[in-house]
């Protein structure tokens, strides 16, 4: 009856576990890397990025596979496959860190919370730690975030060539939204 | 006037051989993706095959699929749809956490408005790689998809 008892609150602590974990995998990264004087847009899509958030530590993770990225211009996109970001060599970027505040946060009441987003994102390769301001979105039991990240393109080894300089910017901004829903496993 | 002649001959080839390479770095330039309707596919495999190959060495799956057209048959687990209505299917096996993820193109997006869950379906995509997740599942990832064809006989 004891083994029983524990097995039950084991059982039931795996499930509150669970219970808490929030995740899409069909968030969107818009990419925008336009010079300030350019008249063409530096910019991309992709739609098929995987996000987790557990309400109850805080933890928020999102991938984005490279060649998910979708360019208006093909050229442009292959450019940045081959000569930017290397794909092949790095297919995948990734961000784990954290909401700021998280336990202030009340999940369970409809409402728009201005958050803080810290933690390592890794691209091309490179992690580096990052913070940036976001917005997290409460509504009928499901959760959306979004949040606007600025890197500088050389923190993460990615070089411009002088060619594109004006058209490409230095820093790229990274703008994520993802409509999240409570993860059942 | 040979001399003369020999000039204009000259300049004109000049001219025709810098008006070609400008028309073609514009048009190389401004170049889009082709329509994936319009191209022949890689390889025509079923969800489960390509998530097995992927599962069982990602390495040589990539080499292999990366950047192909590829024509997957299986069946439509789930049709998820954007906050900007922008539709992605999920294929493969219900028992299954993986599934090929198709993010639809732009200019097909539409044409999945009618699909329904359950049901099997031929949809051609470009292979953008494999997302592997051991918390939701690890999923082959297409874009730039079309719906190749519906069928209406319900899954399983």
């Amino acid at each position: 009856m004891k083994k029983f008892n524990l097995m039950m609150i084991a059982v039931l602590i795996v499930s509150m576990s669970f219970g808490q974990k929030y995740f899409t995998k069909n968030g969107k990264i818009n990419f925008d890397a336009t010079s300030a004087n350019s008249p063409e847009k530096v910019e991309a899509v992709n739609r098929t990025i995987t996000c987790v958030v557990d309400t109850k530590t805080g933890n928020i993770q999102f991938a984005a596979l490279m060649k998910g990225f979708e360019f208006e211009k093909a050229l442009m996109q292959e450019h940045f496959n081959e000569n930017y970001v290397e794909s092949d060599k790095y297919p995948k970027a990734e961000f784990r860190g954290m909401i700021d505040g998280n336990d202030a946060l009340n999940y369970s009441k409809d409402g728009t919370y201005i958050v803080k987003v810290k933690g390592k994102l890794t691209i091309h390769g490179e992690t580096r730690d990052i913070e940036s301001p976001g917005k997290l979105i409460v509504q009928n039991g499901k959760i959306s975030t979004l949040a606007d990240f600025i890197i500088t393109l050389s923190d993460y080894k990615i070089s411009i060539p002088g060619l594109v300089g004006d058209k490409v910017s230095k820093t790229a901004k990274i703008s994520v939204t993802c409509q999240l829903e409570l993860f059942k496993g | 006037m040979n001399k003369n002649k020999k000039w204009v001959y000259i300049s004109a080839l000049f001219i025709i051989a810098i008006g070609s390479t400008a028309f073609y770095i514009y048009k190389e330039y401004n170049r889009k993706n082709e329509d994936t309707g319009s191209l022949r596919p890689d390889y025509v495999v079923t969800a489960s095959t390509i998530i097995k190959e992927f599962e069982t060495d990602q390495e040589s799956a990539t080499k292999k699929y990366s950047d192909k057209i590829i024509l997957i048959e299986g069946y439509l687990k789930d049709i998820l749809k954007d906050d900007r209505g922008f539709y992605s299917l999920m294929i493969g096996d219900t028992t299954s956490m993986s599934s090929v993820k198709c993010s639809m193109d732009t200019a097909h997006n539409q044409e999945a408005a009618s699909l329904q869950k359950g049901t099997a379906a031929v949809i051609k995509g470009v292979c953008a790689g494999f997302n592997a997740d051991e918390l939701l599942g690890s999923d082959v990832i297409l874009v730039r998809c079309i719906i190749d064809q519906m069928k209406n006989n319900p899954s399983n």
